[in-house]
């Protein structure tokens, strides 16, 4: 019962801070909102007893992602200068493909009406999650590092390229 | 509390920042809904997994969330310089 309001409070505080970012002219506290929403994340993991993943969704998103993107404000002040284009047309179309889309979502899944899904108090212990990550998935977690590798190479080369005189 | 209560949770959040992609210019706003799209994949594999493999699945995702957000960070910085803008309306030239 507390974890179900948990989960419910948690994604309630997120939805909120999504839906705020999209009416926030101010890149930075947009960015603040994400963060809220994140965090909400992390605390919907706890209630999913999903403790390692709350605690890398604290440290990589809100604490890495989220300063890449402070960086990334400040060191470009084209964000701050550029002024919203007005399309009122482009913005309720956009809001009424999300609506289309949720619809869809949930038709698609009324399915998973019949399965029940309590969350309750459950320790996935971190040796359960690394015997899957380097026994079952071992393939697909080396693949990850070269998914890395390539990142780290492609933001390199595109912040350190010149631009043509 | 069903498994239809929280994908509807993860749908909405998903839907919730589909519509801020499509509604703002800003490429910076637009990555940051970006993420917000793939945590929202994220919760829904957590939630309607409930076992360790899908929270191994979870965390691989985190890495590539990571991944992608020092490439597109990369990207825009590189668009800056070039457009003088980061408004996706005023980026219209594709020459290389």
């Amino acid at each position: 019962m507390i974890l179900d309001a948990a989960v419910y409070l948690s994604a309630g505080v997120a939805a909120l801070a999504t839906l705020l970012m999209i009416f926030q002219k101010n890149p930075v506290k947009a960015a603040m909102l994400m963060l809220t929403a994140l965090l909400a994340t992390a605390g919907m993991y706890l209630a999913f007893s999903a403790q390692l993943l709350a605690v890398l969704q604290v440290i990589i998103y809100g604490g890495a992602i989220m300063t890449l993107f402070i960086v990334a404000l400040s060191v470009t002040p084209q964000a701050w200068k550029d002024k919203p284009v007005p399309g009122r047309a482009v913005r309720v179309l956009g809001l009424a493909a999300a609506a289309v889309l949720l619809t869809e979502l949930l038709q698609v899944s009324t399915v998973l009406r019949a399965a029940s899904a309590a969350p309750g108090f459950s320790e996935t212990g971190t040796l359960a999650i690394a015997m899957n990550l380097f026994g079952r998935f071992a393939f697909q977690f080396e693949l990850l590092s070269l998914v890395i590798l390539a990142s780290i190479v492609g933001a390199v080369a595109l912040a350190s390229r010149r631009t043509a005189p | 509390m069903t498994a239809y209560n929280l994908a509807a949770i993860a749908f909405t959040l998903f839907a919730l920042a589909t519509a801020g992609f499509l509604t703002c210019g800003s490429l910076v706003r637009m990555l940051m809904f970006l993420e917000l799209m793939l945590n929202a994949a994220n919760i829904a594999l957590v939630a309607l997994g409930g076992s360790a493999a899908s929270q191994a699945y979870a965390a691989m995702l985190l890495v590539i969330a990571a991944a992608e957000a020092g490439v597109g960070l990369a990207l825009i910085i590189a668009l800056a310089g070039a457009f003088k803008t980061l408004e996706a309306e005023n980026i219209k030239e594709l020459k290389g």
